[in-house]
């Protein structure tokens, strides 16, 4: 008789990492079946395009660098998504393919794969292409008129190729106008990139991410009591609601903010990470030459978070306060 | 009041023989008793190969203050000492003997109304140790350094699978609270908190009612958690009161005892019982009928159980619980004073392999001590000891709910298990 012997615990949860990629890509379907509905047949061109490409480059990268295949684990369609979400329905396929690539190669697998980026590939790529493409990157549509026919929902397949040629259409996006109502703004009918449209179908995926506690729920309401801190100080009381519902705080607090590998480990250095995320966002659109901030700020708080969990480690249950000599 | 304690995991409690009133086992044709079932010196040998013991026969000495006496739990011949492994990997001398099938028991003379030093010397010579798994000699814990105010009894039971002490609780009710009124006077404690999980909701209404004339007994309700019955997680549970890194129980004025322990004392003070026997919770993949709850003499080994309850096919054998049990290599391993439960399983669930950390901070939230074991882990793995150390690794007491979350499947606790001895060895 062989008995298998191991070190306890001898059970574990049934969670594994796939199924926690699973359940975000769950929770981004509402904000995906959205962003079809209001941008047209190329939003399923786009997503497509940038997750396989994520899975392929992962996939090239494993195989040229000769490490373990690491697809499996579905990090890498959660990114291509996150990413693809963050475009407006103006941008190129070139685009998405170049930015797909650079989220996974350089911003994750350059730096050891999933866990070891420091950096929120999703974020750092949008910051990568609106560097590239600024004029592509800055030009929002108007979601599609269905008023003339279902034939509507193929008119934004001509951005597939001539993003560039889109200039004639550009239109406000409510960072820039405040003429958008905010029941507007809540279900997602004005301008803006593909994914931050619509405060609902954001918020009932964030809500099945914490109900199904993938993401701690520190880091969405630290971020955004900060960001509505620092609205209120800046902007006034009337201008907090409009804020929040529009541009990527509210994605950004729910699905890029809370990656697990860019963001802090301890309680402490949680908070402090969240309320720099929502004042730098604040600070970046009130007075940087950017619209939008999110993803900076994001991105520059991903890179300090390290060094909060080095500075910052919790006082163990029963552990005397370090009297120093 | 009861208080939370942080962090901790809820793995599906198993408590498949939570209706099966305890059995005795039948006795084997041959008994492998352990010297050493507790923490501490091993008993030293009183008998010789040939010798005819009695059940309640001496047949281990207690090796100075700091170790416990053993008795024979069965008549028979000794047919030899050998070495031979415990469940915990190490080595140390049984006495086998030859069963004969006589039920001569000789006990020790009852105590009526034992002052609290008579009381200690009884609990010492019956040979009773913690039976919760920690095997620590309870005379030792029931003459505390420092005073003590509370007297807590852990019947949180909180691995799953186990429901021994639930049984107890609930079939000798009066003997268990007779043990616990004995070690409160050997303390002179006035408050007495007995913790018990939710899911035994029965034996906390048991226990009011029987106790509800006793006003310096309580009764918590707790919530259903891992590792709920966990020392230090009990006591800050129940009293709020946080037992310092490298303390014990008594540096914060409280003395923790099991409920097989309370029970053991009353059989040993007021019958004259010696502890030759336990409830052990025989559970996991093997039969319905089978599966229970039986009152198992010291020195009856894995292989006479598995045998008993047709456990065949098994992979994996646990002695003690999922989460803190030791998976046995050998079935000659016997049960001793502090075994609660021995489980078979007939799959290895650990089989996954682990993958890279994702940095999700699972562990560091299920940590009821606070300490963020991935980075204990990684340092740990990468040579950098001085810098696991700094993140804790030697405050971890081995719940191993880390490992439980771990959605990428990697064995935190047992790297940090292997730091805490490396760096046990360099120190030395």
């Amino acid at each position: 008789m062989n008995l298998s012997v191991s070190s306890s615990p001898h059970i574990t949860s049934s969670l594994t990492v796939r199924r926690i990629m699973l359940r975000v890509m769950i929770a981004l379907t509402p904000v995906i079946i959205v962003a079809v509905c209001l941008f047209g047949f190329y939003v399923l061109i786009m997503l497509g395009v940038s997750v396989g490409v994520a899975v392929l480059s992962e996939y090239l990268f494993n195989k040229i660098t000769n490490r373990p295949q690491s697809t499996g684990d579905c990090s890498a369609v959660v990114s291509g998504a996150i990413f693809a979400l963050n475009l407006p329905v103006t941008a190129p396929l070139y685009l998405v393919v170049v930015g797909s690539a650079f989220a996974i190669v350089i911003v994750k697998m350059l730096f050891g794969g999933i866990g070891k980026n420091f950096a929120n590939p999703a974020a750092t790529a949008r910051i990568f292409v609106t560097l590239a493409w600024a004029s592509a990157m800055s030009a929002f549509v108007q979601p599609v008129d269905y008023s003339g026919g279902f034939s509507a929902f193929f008119s934004t397949m001509q951005y597939a190729l001539n993003g560039a040629g889109v200039e004639a259409v550009t239109s406000a996006t409510p960072l820039a106008d405040n003429s958008i109502s905010t029941l507007n703004l809540f279900f997602g009918n004005h301008a803006g990139s593909l994914g931050e449209v619509c405060a609902l179908a954001i918020l009932s995926g964030g809500i099945f991410l914490l109900a199904t506690r993938t993401i701690d729920f520190k880091i969405p309401l630290v971020t955004l009591a900060s960001f509505s801190l620092f609205t209120l100080i800046l902007c006034g009381a009337d201008k907090i609601l409009p804020s929040l519902l529009s541009g990527a705080i509210l994605f950004g607090a729910f699905f890029m903010a809370t990656d697990y590998s860019s963001s802090p480990n301890s309680n402490v250095a949680i908070v402090i990470y969240s309320v720099g995320i929502g004042f730098l966002s604040v600070i970046i659109r009130v007075y940087g030459n950017y619209p939008e901030g999110v993803s900076f700020s994001i991105l520059l708080m991903n890179i300090l978070s390290p060094l909060l969990d080095l500075l910052i480690i919790p006082r163990a249950f029963g552990k005397r306060r370090e009297v120093t000599k | 009041m009861i208080f939370r304690f942080r962090g901790g995991i809820h793995p599906k409690t198993n408590k498949l023989t939570h209706d099966s009133h305890t059995v005795a086992f039948p006795l084997p044709e041959k008994l492998f008793i352990p010297l050493s079932q507790h923490i501490g010196k091993p008993a030293f040998p009183c008998v010789n190969a040939g010798d005819i013991v009695k059940k309640g026969s001496l047949i281990g000495i207690a090796d100075g203050d700091f170790s416990a006496n053993v008795y024979s739990s069965a008549c028979g011949t000794v047919e030899n000492i050998v070495t031979m492994p415990l469940s915990n990997g190490n080595a140390c001398k049984h006495v086998v003997i030859k069963v004969n099938g006589n039920d001569e028991y000789t006990k020790l003379e009852p105590l009526v109304n034992p002052d609290a030093h008579r009381i200690i010397e009884r609990i010492k010579e019956a040979g009773i140790v913690g039976m919760g798994g920690a095997t620590f000699p309870t005379h030792i814990k029931l003459a505390p350094k420092n005073p003590v105010d509370t007297l807590i009894i852990n019947g949180a039971e909180c691995e799953p699978y186990i429901t021994c002490d639930y049984r107890v609780i609930i079939e000798h009710i009066e003997d268990f609270i007779g043990g616990i009124l004995i070690e409160a006077e050997t303390l002179n404690v006035k408050r007495i908190l007995i913790g018990i999980e939710r899911i035994n909701a029965e034996a906390v209404k048991v226990l009011r009612a029987a106790t509800a004339d006793i006003p310096e007994i309580s009764v918590a309700a707790l919530p259903v958690k891992y590792p709920q019955g966990s020392e230090k997680q009990l006591i800050y549970a129940l009293t709020k009161r946080v037992v310092p890194q490298g303390k014990l129980p008594s540096d914060v004025g409280v003395a923790v005892s099991n409920v097989q322990t309370a029970y053991a004392i009353k059989r040993a003070v007021s019958y004259g019982e010696p502890l030759i026997e336990r409830v052990v919770t025989i559970s996991g993949d093997i039969d319905d009928d089978k599966r229970g709850n039986y009152i198992i003499p010291t020195g009856v080994t894995v292989k006479d159980i598995a045998d008993y309850v047709s456990a065949n096919n098994y992979k994996k054998i646990i002695s003690g619980g999922p989460m803190m049990g030791f998976a046995l290599s050998n079935m000659s391993v016997a049960v001793t004073k502090g075994s609660s439960a021995i489980l078979f399983f007939n799959e290895n669930k650990l089989l996954s392999k682990p993958s890279p950390c994702i940095n999700c901070a699972r562990c560091a939230r299920a940590c009821p001590l606070r300490l963020m074991p991935m980075y204990i882990d990684a340092y740990a793995s990468a040579g950098e000891l001085d810098k696991a150390l700094k993140y804790g690794a030697m405050d971890c007491f081995e719940c191993g709910s880390c490992a439980y979350v771990c959605p990428a499947k990697r064995p935190l606790v047992q790297a940090i298990r292997l730091a805490k001895k490396t760096i046990k060895e360099k120190k030395q």
